[in-house]
This record gives structure tokens, C-alpha cells and sequence, in this order.
């Protein structure tokens, strides 16, 4: 230490300007235990009055409690916890714990640790030195939403609203805790008050999310519309406006926004699944594949991705490269049923009907309610030389579903080549009441070789002659078939289900109670109808908006540690594959 | 500390000028600058120095890759800054370090004169009750209850108070109220970030004024040649970094992130401050700004870019969180870009929202400072934080490690010199030949002065399928002191695989079986084969 007397330069004429301000310069001011100058100064110290005078005994000057704030806090946002917990320690122990910001930055760090109840207590401290700060408050209720007390984190808000009004994270939070309690409009109306004080993405998505919640996905794309204008470049609010779009069925501003995810973040794997199931809808397998090239680096262990993969190369008539992928997406998820429904399909294509049986039962205990998989099953099961239990399954499969005109048409050609004639026809006319009806809603659905195999069964049965599916190409494919033995077993195509089902499905399962935010979620399934000339290869599952992925609520304060990536819950986009093999001979 | 230069011309972007693992700075970003202090046009670094956060503060002036000068601060230091006071010939720039509620600045080098931020209003009662407390008009006990009551009012109090009311004791108490009545009651505040802004001249050298951030949510211009308050504006938090543009006369802008999460911009003028203020969602962790963009990184591993305006512009996922940032102007290129360095022991560099380079460290980096240093015009410093601390760690724990071998060492008696003062010996042993016989040698001293030893046997311990002594025990006769005594024996190498291995050679004192001394001798290879084998060997060559 040394002495911080004033030596005048003798070049400087401003000193005397400065000595004259007494008031801002401690000219004289003495250190207590100060060392004379470290080294010799050559130029003279003048000034100084005569010996210095014997003074009374100074009182030592009292460092003031908050003069190590600023390194605390540097500290802290640069995540050195340890050196800042020393210094806390240290400056609490100077200032006899009356340091308000180093009790604070203690209880943001124990907070960080997961000790949330001793944070809040801290913070209770903090709001004790100094009841007047909106900022502690905020924190208490922060840490009693975290603790789950939603009820008592909206009091506490009330009183910090009191002491700071117009404030964005105190009516957003509170939004947030409303809405674990349910109280979606009271929920939806702090967060639009807080999103007229201050426009945050986060205030957007939670809104969003509660729409959503609610089932109105129109007022939910409203919203993320509004989002994604005022944050043109945030992938994952693109891609989730995609998403949405994709449940409504407008395909081409869902691709928009999602190639736009994919312009800002190209390594986004949720964009990147989504974008990459519409390709795969489309037949470009290529393209398809080169997207999830890139997911897979991000998310190697992902099953809906290496899913997808096996169904691109099975698209691409890869049968093997699919067969290896789709076990390592039923490897890294078991018990996920429509990995199994791939499996099955595709061991079904490679003739390989013992395997593809026991994927096929797999699926069926954990969905037993699926029709499309007792179909299947019925498949297998004929080549596996068991009429007896086709038969069952064919049942099972007709009285799960009431819509679905393939089911009737592959149970139709089931009864024929066991040749009861006439219970095929009762199924073959149930099929064409049922295609009416599909055809009514959408005229472009159903497909050619479904077509072709109901046209050729048309004709084995002697009926259908001008039936109103028949369009000029199976016409002709007839023609050219030698009647009335069609060599060829007629192929199947499972069902694209209507887009009509989405809404009901997506939030058939209710949402779980606000604590349990972290369960599971229920898969979630949702087909669209693409109209497409080529042959359909595949129906795609769009992927559900999931209204639990994340705890969107902030503290501003405070930095909550984000999920590791490995923990996160990636949006399911499973395809399901739509292609059926082929049924026994007629 | 590391110093990286500019590079011109091939795909290497930097050269590495100089690293000093040992520089042991504790530093920080704001506590780092580059001046042509000496106005020789050889820039020097600058670094306040937060020495082990308690002591050992101090101001360090680099020339090159040296020393040039060490000053000692007494409190630590916040932010370091160079400006120009003055316009005399030459023009020599001054250093002002804050530091708690004051800035030293340094001229030349040395000690020029200490500013004090002016106090903060004392409450009038409180004032008031340590005046009585003067003149003797109250006793402690009624200034105790006073100043309790205030405190559970809210009412913001002195350092002093808040002491007193920390008292236990009563003779504490009156000790305390005795020791400070007669001083002044003030009000004193820290200062938390500090800056410059030219006064009304844009040039290089132009005269700027010091931009002071203080605990108490206040900024504070400083005239630079009268040293006094030019404007003062409050904020709704405390101030944490500062990035200033413009002319004092003129117009000028200071950006400031607080502690709050918000960011506010002054304008020469302002009292709203809440206009065009940005509401980041994290912690900010570093403020800058290039023309008319502000550019910040945040807690939540993002790095953010706002207009002026307080419009978002683009968001970049940094891939660690981060610990500092830093511009680069290199006007020689025209060339604009942030520096961010991450916990990651990367360092990035972001031209808008591309990142153009990546700089790896040994470890992380705790400040970044660009400018000219020396000559150079590009030049990039950066300190790391536990480059030193670790040496020393490594250290210690070699020291730590070696006296542990050692204690060890004199627990098991393995060393050749005794360490029991009652048995002072010293031994030694040699192996003579070249195999399969040889012949070992063990030399025993006693080194005490008058002491003879007695009763001393010498064993070894050896792996008998390799070794054969001919005499594995030795009884050792008086040793008279300073004498040296050779004990011989012969030892046959049993094995014709060219190993060989350790004997340890034992000196004991009878009836005790902790050995006094113990020494290991590593035996020499067989140069020759057997005699045996070798005719054997012709045998079958015939």
C-alpha cells in the first residue's frame, strides 16, 4: 500500500483547479497504515505545509457492504460458482450477512444446484433487508413456482406487481402459473398483458402453447404467426408454426416455414424430422435420407429419426438397410408400436412372415385397439398357412374399424381364396359403400393399386363392371389381365386416413395434471391425405404439437439450466409406412 | 496471458506472438487496456491486476513482452482506462483505475491524484442522531432503538449504523460510537464500470471525459481537467457494463446493461431511460457495440444483436456459455467482428452473425483485449484463468508428493543413511564382474563422531531361482566410528536369460526385526553364458 498524496506535476497547470475542488478530491486524504511512496520520485513533492501536525486518532474507514457487488455478479453470469461463492462467503462475513446482493446471488446459485427450498429461504432473507425490492419478490415466487406452489407464487407476483407495475416477467410468470393450475383464460390474459408491456418470444410460445392446450390450433398459428414476425429467425418457433400448419393440412406453408428453420439452424433435427417426413410423403427418398444424415450427428439415439431412415431406404426398395435401422429405432425404443408396424410391413414385403408375425403381435399388445395391425396380422397369418386365425383377424380388424374401405377389400379376397364367394362379396360391397364415402370426402383419396386389386376382385366376383372408383387405367389394366384368373395376388394398400381425424386424435389423451409436466407423452397419431398420382409409398404421421416439451417460463434474474440435449423429448414424427404386400391367390 | 497478432496474408489468421504461463494475473476484460502511454509509439498493455482478490492488487504495465512497471492498488480494481487529461506536449495519455469508490489516476506512470465519487444523501434523522450522539445529548441506547426503528422502516442507512446495530456488546457499542462520532457521517457508494467519452473533439488524442457506473444505479461523466461532476443520470438498476459513442458537447449515447437484465440507452438530455430499453431473457455476460448495433451475450449461451432502437435483429446458440466478449475494429482492413470467448476453452469470432474463426486454448479465457500493442495494429490479448493457479496447484502437489515418498521412505528405513540418531550409518554397495559370478560389495561407515556400533548383522533379500549367495549373512564386527568396512560375498546369477533383478541388502541390529538401513542394489546383466551351456552348446554344433 503505499500513500495517495497529491504530487504536482510541475507541468501541469490544471492542479490548481483541482486542489481548489475540495469537495471531489480527497487531495490529503490520508490511508491508514499507508507505506510511503514505492519508489523515488524525482519529481518534488511540494505542497505539503510543514511537518504533519499530530491528528487526532482517525477512525478506521468502514468499507461499505456492497463495494464487492460488482465482482459477485461478474462472476456469476460468467458461471464461476465456486470463486463467486468464495467471494459471497467472504463479503458475507465482512458485512455480518447484511450484503442483500451477495444473500441473493447465493440463492441464485443454490437455486442453480437444484436446492430450491434453501434458495427460497435465502430469498425470503433478501426480501427481509430489503422489503422494497420488486426483484426479490420476484425471486421468491420464482423459486415457490418451481416448488410447484403455483397458488402462493401468484400472491407473491401480486405484491411484486405492486411495487413495480407494467412489468413483463411478473405477468408472464403469473400467466404460467395459471396455467399449471388450468386457468387457461386467466392464464391468457396475463401473458397478452404481458406481451403489451413487452414483446418476448417466450411470452409468445407459452400463449401458444395454451391455445393449444385448449384445442384451437387456428389461434395458436395466429399467435406464432405474430411470433415469427417479430423473431423472423428463431427455428424453433418455425418449425413448431410448420408443425402446426402441417396438423391444419396447409402443406406448402408448412414446408415455408420449415426450409426456412432449416436456412437460419441447419443442424435442426426437429425442423429437420419434420421436413423430412414431408419428403418422404413425397417419394424423395434421396433428399430425404441427406436431411436426416445431418440429424443423426445431433441425435444419434433418437428412434422416430432412425425410424424414418429405415422407411427412406424402404421407399427406396432397400430392404436390408431398412430392416437394420428400424431394429435399432425398436431397439432404442421398444415398446414404441409403430416402430414394430413398420417392422412387420416391412418383413411382410421380404416374404418373411414368421418375423413379420411377431413385430405384428408385439405392436398389437401395446395397441390393441388398431385396426390396420389386426389387418396385417390377418396377412401374415394367411401365408403362415392359418386360415382359422386370419379369419379372427380379419374379423377383429373389420369390426375395429368402420371407415377404412382397404380393410374390407383385403378381407374380401381372404374370404374369396377360401372360397366362400358369397361372404366376399358381402365384404367387397361393404368396401365399395365404404370407398364411396371416402371418395365423397376427399375425391382424389384411395390409390391405384388399390384399384387395380379391387377391380380385378371385381371381376373374379362378376361385379363391378362400371363401379364408380374405376377410373381409365384400371379399365385398361383389366383389359389386359386374362380373365377371370388374375394370376397375380392382388396388393393392398392400408388405409391414408382422413385428415379429418387429426384434431380428435391429437388431444384425445388429456393433458396431464401441471405437475407431471414431465411424463411421458401419449404418441400421438395423425395421418394426412396427400393427393398424389404416383404410387403412394408412404403416409407420413405429422408429428402432434406437444404442449409439454419444455418449461417455457423465465426468470430474467436468473439462468435456469437448460435440458441436456439427451434428456429432451424430440417431437415423434414416426411414418408409418403404407404399403401393404401381397395377399394369398385368388 | 496470451498474445496473438494479427496475421496478414495466408489462411493462419493469427501468429502467436507470446505466451507467459506464469504471467499470474487474476483479471478481467475490463480491467485490461492497450495505451501509448510514454507517447513513444510503442503501445504498452495495461492490466489491473486482482492479484488473490483480497491482496497483492496491482497495476501492471507491459512493454512487449516485460514488465515495464508495477503499481500496488489498495482496494480492487473494477475497469482501467486511458485518456487524455490534457493537451500538452506530448501527448501522454493518463490511467485511471476504479476501484471501491475512488479512481487513482496515474500519470507517467506514477501516481497523479485519487478522485472519491461524491457521497449519496444521508437520511436527515439518522444525520441527525449522530450529531446529538457529538454533542453528547443521547446516550447509545436511545441512538440503538432510533436506529433499529429506522432500519424496520426500510430506511436506507450508513455503513456506520448498520456496524453499530451489529454490536452485541454494550462496551462495543460505546467503543464504537466513541471512535466515530467525531468524523463526518457519509454516505459512500462503489464504482461498477467505467469508460470514456471524448468531450468535443472526435480525434485520437482528443481530451475524453471518465464514465462512471456506480452501485448506487447512478452514471456519473467526470470533467477530466477540474475532475468534477459534468452530468449525472439514474438508472432503474445497477449499472454492469458500459459502452460509450459520441462527443460530450455534441451528442453522445451510453449504452448500459444492468444488473436487472435490462439494457438502456442515455442520450446527452435523457431522463426517461425507459425508452428503447431492451428486456434481455438472461443475464448479460458482455456488452459492445459496432456502429449502430448493440451486440450481447447472454447467460443462456446466446449471443443477441439489437438495433440502437432496441429491435432484435438475429440471435446466434453459442455452444458453451460465455465468459467475455470483445470487439475488433482492425482499421487497417476495415474490419468489424465480436470476440466471444467460451467456457469451452474456444475462443470465436463473429463477423455479424457468421462465425469466421475459431481460436483454441489451453484453458478458459477470462479477458480479451484487441488493439495495437507495440507496433503491431492487430494485436489480441488474452488472459486465462488457471494457468497459473494451476502451475502452482501442480506444484504444491509435487512438493506434497515428493515429502510424502520421503516420510515414507524414512517409516519403511529405506534409505542407505540411517535416520535413527542412536544407529548413525551409512551404507553402500558395489557389484564387481561380469557374470554369472559376482562379486557384491557392501561398505558400511558409522558416521557418528565417538559412538562405536555393535552387534550388527547384514542380510539380503533376493529371488532365489535367479540368485545363489555364497554367504547370505554377515555378522558385522564393532564398526569404530569414521572407519569404512567392506563386507564381501560372492552371488551366482542361476539364470542364463540374460535378467537380472533387485537384492536389497539389510543392516539389523540383533533381536530387532525392523531393519536400521536398507539398500537396494539393481544387479548387472550376465555378459557371459555359462560355462556349462556353452559346451553344451558346441556339443551340439558338432
Amino acid at each position: 500500500m503505499f500513500l495517495f498524496e497529491y504530487t504536482q506535476v510541475t507541468s501541469s497547470n490544471n492542479m490548481a483547479d483541482v486542489v481548489q475542488d475540495k469537495q471531489q478530491v480527497d487531495v490529503f486524504e490520508e490511508i491508514p497504515n499507508a507505506d510511503p511512496l514505492p519508489q523515488q520520485d524525482p519529481v518534488p513533492i511540494p505542497n505539503i505545509t510543514g511537518p504533519p501536525k499530530p491528528k487526532p486518532k482517525k477512525a478506521p474507514e468502514l468499507p461499505i457492504f456492497e463495494r464487492r457487488n460488482w465482482l459477485i455478479h461478474l462472476h456469476y453470469v460468467r458461471k464461476e460458482y465456486d470463486k463467486c461463492k468464495s467471494i459471497i462467503k467472504e463479503q458475507l462475513a465482512e458485512s455480518g450477512g447484511m450484503c442483500e446482493y451477495a444473500v441473493y446471488v447465493q440463492a441464485l446459485i443454490l437455486r442453480q444446484e437444484g436446492r430450491i427450498q434453501e434458495s427460497l429461504e435465502l430469498f425470503q432473507t433478501c426480501t427481509l433487508l430489503n422489503p422494497q425490492s420488486a426483484d426479490n419478490l420476484k425471486q421468491v415466487a420464482r423459486s415457490l413456482f418451481l416448488l410447484a406452489r403455483h397458488k402462493a407464487a401468484i400472491d407473491v407476483y401480486n405484491e411484486a406487481a405492486k411495487l413495480h407495475d407494467r412489468d413483463w416477467e411478473v405477468a408472464h410468470n403469473q400467466g404460467v402459473c395459471y396455467m399449471y393450475q388450468r386457468d387457461y383464460k386467466k392464464a391468457k390474459e396475463c401473458i397478452s398483458q404481458a406481451l403489451s408491456y413487452k414483446r418476448h418470444e417466450i411470452s409468445f410460445v407459452m400463449l401458444g402453447k395454451i391455445n393449444l392446450m385448449e384445442g384451437n390450433i387456428e389461434a395458436a398459428i395466429d399467435i406464432y404467426k405474430q411470433a415469427v414476425e417479430y423473431s423472423p429467425e428463431n427455428p424453433d418457433m418455425l418449425t413448431t408454426l410448420g408443425l402446426l400448419y402441417m396438423q391444419v393440412g396447409q402443406f406448402q406453408k408448412a414446408f415455408e416455414n420449415l426450409g426456412n428453420a432449416m436456412t437460419y439452424d441447419p443442424t435442426h433435427v426437429k425442423a429437420i424430422m419434420s421436413a423430412g417426413s414431408m419428403m418422404q410423403t413425397h417419394g424423395d427418398f434421396d433428399v430425404a435420407l441427406n436431411k436426416y444424415r445431418i440429424a443423426a450427428v445431433a441425435t444419434p439415439e433418437s428412434p422416430p429419426l432412425w425410424n424414418n431412415i429405415g422407411m427412406a431406404f424402404f421407399g427406396k426398395k432397400k430392404y436390408v438397410a431398412a430392416i437394420s435401422c428400424l431394429k435399432r429405432a425398436n431397439y432404442l425404443a421398444p415398446f414404441d408400436w409403430k416402430i414394430l408396424y413398420n417392422l412387420g410391413l416391412v418383413h411382410l414385403t421380404m416374404q418373411q412372415y414368421a418375423s413379420s408375425f411377431h413385430f405384428l403381435s408385439a405392436a398389437i399388445n401395446l395397441r390393441p385397439k388398431m385396426a390396420q395391425l389386426f389387418m396385417l396380422l390377418g396377412v401374415a397369418l394367411t401365408h403362415l398357412e392359418d386360415p382359422d386365425n386370419a379369419r379372427q383377424a380379419y374379423e377383429q380388424a373389420v369390426t375395429l374399424d368402420q371407415k377404412d374401405p382397404i380393410i374390407s377389400l383385403n378381407c374380401a379376397v381372404f374370404t374369396f381364396n377360401s372360397g366362400d364367394k358369397k361372404g366376399a362379396l358381402q365384404h367387397f360391397k361393404e368396401f365399395e359403400s365404404r370407398l364411396r364415402t371416402m371418395k365423397g370426402a376427399n375425391p382424389n383419396s384411395g390409390d391405384p393399386e388399390m384399384h387395380d386389386t379391387a377391380s380385378r376382385l371385381g371381376a373374379a366376383l362378376q361385379v363391378g363392371e362400371n363401379l364408380l372408383w374405376q377410373d381409365q387405367g384400371a379399365q385398361k389394366a383389366k383389359k389386359e389381365l386374362p380373365e377371370p384368373t388374375p394370376p397375380v395376388p392382388p396388393p393392398f394398400i392400408p388405409p391414408p386416413r382422413g385428415a379429418d381425424q387429426n384434431e380428435n386424435e391429437i388431444f384425445e389423451h388429456p393433458p396431464p395434471a401441471p405437475p407431471s409436466y414431465d411424463i411421458p407423452r401419449p404418441t400421438t397419431t395423425s395421418q394426412v391425405n396427400i393427393p398424389t398420382d404416383r404410387d403412394q409409398m408412404a403416409t407420413p404421421i405429422i408429428p402432434p404439437y406437444d404442449p409439454y416439451e419444455e418449461d417455457h417460463s423465465t426468470s430474467r434474474m436468473s439462468y435456469d439450466v437448460p435440458t441436456p440435449a439427451s434428456q429432451r423429448t424430440h417431437r415423434v414424427v414416426v411414418r408409418r409406412e403404407a404399403r401393404t404386400p401381397v395377399q394369398g391367390c385368388l | 496471458m496470451i498474445v496473438f497478432s494479427w496475421y496478414r496474408g495466408s489462411n493462419e489468421k493469427w501468429l502467436d506472438a507470446y505466451k507467459d504461463p506464469v504471467a499470474s494475473l487474476y483479471t478481467l476484460t475490463q480491467c485490461i487496456t492497450l495505451s501509448d502511454v510514454q507517447a513513444d509509439g510503442d503501445w504498452k498493455l495495461i492490466i489491473a491486476d486482482l492479484g488473490t482478490g483480497t491482496f497483492d492488487m496491482k497495476l501492471k504495465v507491459y512493454k512487449g513482452t516485460n514488465l515495464m512497471s508495477e503499481n500496488t492498488i489498495i482496494d480492487l480494481p473494477t475497469g482501467v482506462e486511458t485518456f487524455y487529461m490534457d493537451t500538452h506536449e506530448p501527448r501522454t495519455p493518463a490511467i485511471a483505475v476504479a476501484s471501491g469508490p475512488y479512481i487513482y489516476v496515474y500519470k507517467n506512470l506514477r501516481p497523479y491524484f485519487k478522485f472519491t465519487l461524491p457521497t449519496l444523501e444521508v437520511n436527515p434523522v439518522e444525520a441527525d442522531l449522530w450529531n446529538q450522539v457529538k454533542e453528547e445529548k443521547i446516550n447509545i441506547f436511545v441512538l440503538r432503538e432510533m436506529l433499529e426503528g429506522m432500519r424496520a422502516e426500510g430506511t436506507v442507512l450508513t455503513v456506520r449504523s448498520l456496524r453499530f446495530l451489529q454490536l452485541q456488546d454494550i462496551t462495543d457499542c460505546e467503543a464504537f460510537a466513541n471512535l466515530y462520532r467525531f468524523t463526518p457521517l457519509r454516505r459512500q457508494t462503489v464504482i461498477t464500470s467505467l469508460a470514456t467519452l471524448k468531450k468535443s473533439h472526435a480525434d485520437e488524442d482528443a481530451i475524453s471525459c471518465l464514465v462512471l457506473g456506480t452501485e448506487s444505479k447512478s452514471v456519473y461523466v467526470l470533467d477530466p481537467e477540474a475532475f468534477t461532476v459534468l452530468t449525472t443520470m439514474e438508472l432503474p438498476s445497477v449499472p454492469v457494463f458500459l459502452s460509450v459513442t459520441g462527443l460530450f458537447d455534441v451528442e453522445y449515447r451510453i449504452v448500459v446493461a444492468c444488473r436487472n437484465g435490462c439494457i438502456y440507452t442515455l442520450k446527452r438530455g435523457t431522463t426517461v431511460t425507459t425508452k428503447n430499453c431492451i428486456e434481455l431473457n438472461s443475464q448479460p455476460v458482455g456488452l459492445q457495440r459496432i456502429n449502430k448495433t448493440i451486440y450481447v451475450g447472454t447467460m443462456d449461451e446466446a449471443l443477441h444483436c439489437y438495433t440502437s432502437k432496441g429491435k432484435k435483429l438475429w440471435t446466434v446458440k453459442l455452444p458453451a456459455s460465455m465468459t467475455t466478449m470483445e470487439i475488433i475494429d482492425y482499421k487497417p482492413k476495415g474490419f468489424k467482428a465480436v470476440i466471444v470467448a467460451l467456457s469451452n476453452c474456444n475462443v470465436h469470432i463473429y463477423k455479424e452473425k457468421y462465425l469466421v474463426n475459431i481460436i483454441k486454448t489451453d484453458d478458459v479465457v477470462t479477458g480479451l483485449k484487441f488493439g495495437r500493442f507495440g507496433r503491431e495494429d492487430g494485436t489480441l490479448i488474452m488472459t486465462l484463468r488457471a494457468m497459473h493457479r494451476t502451475f502452482q496447484r501442480d506444484l504444491y502437489l509435487l512438493r506434497l508428493n515428493t515429502a510424502r515418498e520421503y516420510v515414507k521412505s524414512l517409516e519403511n528405513r529405506m534409505n542407505p543413511i540411517s535416520s535413527d540418531p542412536q544407529e548413525p550409518l551409512k551404507l553402500n554397495a558395489t557389484v564387481q564382474g561380469i557374470g554369472p559370478m559376482f562379486k557384491l560389495t557392501v561398505n558400511l561407515q558409522n558416521t557418528s563422531l565417538s559412538n562405536p556400533s555393535t552387534n550388527l548383522l547384514i542380510t539380503f533379500q533376493y529371488d532365489d531361482k535367479l540368485y545363489a549367495f555364497k554367504n547370505s549373512f554377515i555378522e558385522v564386527p564393532m564398526l569404530v566410528p569414521g572407519l569404512n568396512y567392506a563386507f564381501e560375498t560372492y552371488v551366482e546369477c542361476q539364470s542364463d536369460k540374460g535378467i537380472s533383478d533387485n537384492v536389497k541388502v539389510y543392516i539389523l541390529r540383533q533381536g530387532k526385526s525392523i531393519p536400521i538401513i536398507t539398500g537396494i542394489i539393481s544387479m548387472p546383466c550376465t555378459d557371459v553364458e555359462p560355462i556349462a551351456n556353452v559346451k553344451k552348446k558346441n556339443q551340439d554344433d558338432f
